[in-house]
């Protein structure tokens, strides 16, 4: 009897943990099916339901927001479909809500996408009718796709082509050409090494630049030595004064040869005379002609006075004071 | 020819005889008094004394399919996908089936043996003369068993099927339990579950009695229990699939495919 019990209770278990697992299955598929827990209703039309049936999911921004309960034709152009709203969302849903068809993934299910409008809105109420958008569907992906197929036909037709001229000019033989590499190479080390120096120049002009802003060297006492600028300013001022007094001169100068000429022109003057007057200048020879005689005689004179005995010893002296002197210097 | 004509007999006669045994089962079984403690012990030794077996076949065979289907959804690219797939296949079919069949090979064919060695044994035919109705007794009460516990095992076997998957998804990448679940139960609708879940009650039926009729209508000799024990694993093997067949073109009529 107590084996028979235990075997009830373990049987009872077993029943159990079935009923159990049964349960479990049910409310997850129906927790998916939004068959447990309060819901209300959304309705929406479309034109067209891209295979959208019955029990598929409708997500609110993205998240499992409920189910479509039903659809219904109300003509030949518009569908009515009914979606089970699970209440949790009911609160972020608003009326310029919008309701599009998409897929699940890219080949998935259909789901419908409910997702918030712009600008603000009342809250949804149990039944309202929410707008739809338009969403991109695959067979619009496709017609797209078709029409960009054939431009990048056209676009790699054209490209082609470009590439075979390219390949046949002299561009190409350039591009190819080995030596122009190496003398670019070449080119671009000398640039380097041109712009290197550059730097180094460029370097010791700022040391330089340096320097004399520091009062160094020549160019420094120059630009920096207030006493050397004051002395040179001083020098300037007195260059002036003689330039000016140059000037003076200058004029006076001219003035006085205005006047010289316009003397010699007229006839005036002592100088004139001496220059112009031909008398005078007869005279003035005959004078110096005499003078020259006279000078011819006087030497004959002064000849014949050194062989004079009076003199003689006075010039014989002189002549040895002269050779002593000149043996001194030997 | 004469052969085929005899064989032919030989089945149709088979075919009634097991329709009348099916039929005595709603005509007597299902009326007071009830065997009530001779169910539960039914009850005990074919539901809870079969779940090792089931949960390990269960076990395995959801890690194995697993395993199996990974390959072909990597080629597409959709490996993603493999909790929802073995989850629809899991409770749609395999469930359902593998569980119905290893129930079929350990229940069907220990009843058969039982009744058939009772039969043997003239036990039946002693319980008839005491008074007892040996088809309430013991028909009854075991086909009823098999018919309530074999949807309790296939539940609890899915669920072991279910985490044997988990295992095998997690072989290769790493998802959470609950990850798993979800995306199981993800496309997963009533019309998957209830249409399998249903079918279960049948294949335990089919099951029970076929495995009644072959221990109770018995030949005599060990030989004659041997007989009935296999004939009943056999038939009720191939009525599973037979029913499965049958639920399947229902289901689709009824639009819940």
């Amino acid at each position: 009897m107590a084996n028979e019990t235990g075997n009830n209770t373990r049987l009872g278990i077993f029943v159990l943990a079935g009923l159990l697992a049964l349960i479990m299955a049910f409310y997850m598929i129906g927790k998916n099916n939004n068959l447990f827990g309060s819901s209300f209703e959304l309705h929406t039309r479309f034109p067209n339901l891209n295979g959208l049936i019955v029990g598929n999911n409708v997500l609110f921004a993205g998240i499992q927001g409920g189910t479509v309960k039903s659809i219904r034709l109300i003509s030949d152009t518009s569908i009515e479909v009914t979606m089970t709203i699970d209440d949790k969302v009911r609160t972020f849903i608003h009326k310029n809500a919008l309701a599009a068809i998409g897929t699940d993934g890219l080949m998935g299910n259909k789901v419908v996408n409910i997702s918030a409008g712009k600008g603000a809105s009342p809250l949804v109420d149990n039944g309202d009718m929410l707008g739809t958008q338009k969403m991109v569907s695959t067979d619009d992906m496709l017609q797209t796709l078709s029409t960009t197929n054939n431009n990048i036909a056209v676009i790699s037709a054209e490209l082609k082509a470009t590439a075979l001229r390219i390949n046949q000019s002299a561009v190409w033989d350039v591009l190819n050409d080995r030596s122009i590499g190496k003398s670019l190479k070449t080119s671009l080390k000398n640039i380097a090494k041109a712009t290197a120096n550059a730097s180094q120049i460029s370097l010791a002009i700022s040391n330089m630049v340096t320097r004399a802003g520091n009062g160094k060297g020549a160019l420094g006492v120059l630009l920096a030595d207030t006493v050397a600028g004051g002395d040179l300013k001083s020098a300037i001022a007195k260059i002036k004064t003689a330039g000016n007094n140059a000037d003076q001169m200058t004029a006076n100068l001219n003035a006085l040869v205005l006047k010289i000429d316009k003397d010699l022109t007229g006839g005036k003057g002592s100088l004139n005379a001496m220059l112009k007057d031909s008398v005078i200048a007869q005279n003035l020879k005959k004078s110096m002609d005499n003078i020259q005689k006279g000078t011819d005689a006087f030497n004959q004179d002064m000849e014949a006075l050194k062989h004079n005995f009076l003199f003689s010893g006075y010039f014989k002296k002189l002549e040895k004071e002269k050779a002593k002197q000149q043996n001194k210097k030997n | 020819m004469h052969g085929f004509a005899t064989k032919t007999r030989f089945f149709l006669n088979e075919t009634g005889s097991l329709s009348r045994f099916t039929a005595r089962f709603f005509s007597v079984g299902v009326k007071p008094r009830y065997e009530v403690k001779e169910l539960l012990a039914q009850c005990y030794i074919i539901g809870y004394k079969s779940l090792p077996l089931i949960a390990l076949t269960a076990f395995i065979m959801g890690l194995v399919l697993t395993m199996q289907l990974r390959p072909s959804l990597v080629v597409y690219g959709v490996e993603s996908k493999l909790p929802i797939m073995i989850g629809i296949a899991i409770v749609r079919e395999i469930g359902p089936v593998i569980t119905a069949l290893i129930f079929a090979g350990k229940i069907a064919s220990s009843i058969g043996a039982e009744l058939g060695s009772m039969k043997v044994t003239e036990q039946i035919d002693a319980m008839e003369v005491s008074g007892t109705n040996p088809y309430k007794y013991l028909v009854a009460t075991r086909v009823m068993a098999a018919t309530l516990m074999l949807p309790v095992l296939t539940v609890l076997g899915d669920a072991i099927c279910l985490f044997g998957a988990y295992i095998g998804v997690n072989m290769h990448t790493v998802t959470s339990y609950r990850l798993f679940i979800a995306q199981v139960f993800q496309d997963l609708t009533f019309g998957d579950f209830l249409p399998a879940f249903i079918k279960t009650f049948f294949f335990g039926f089919a099951v029970g009695a076929i495995g009644c009729y072959k221990g109770y209508y018995s030949s005599k000799g060990t030989r004659g229990v041997g007989n009935s024990a296999n004939a009943a694993v056999v038939l009720a093997s191939v009525m599973i699939f037979v029913i499965d067949l049958l639920a399947v073109q229902i289901t689709d009529l009824l639009g819940l495919n």
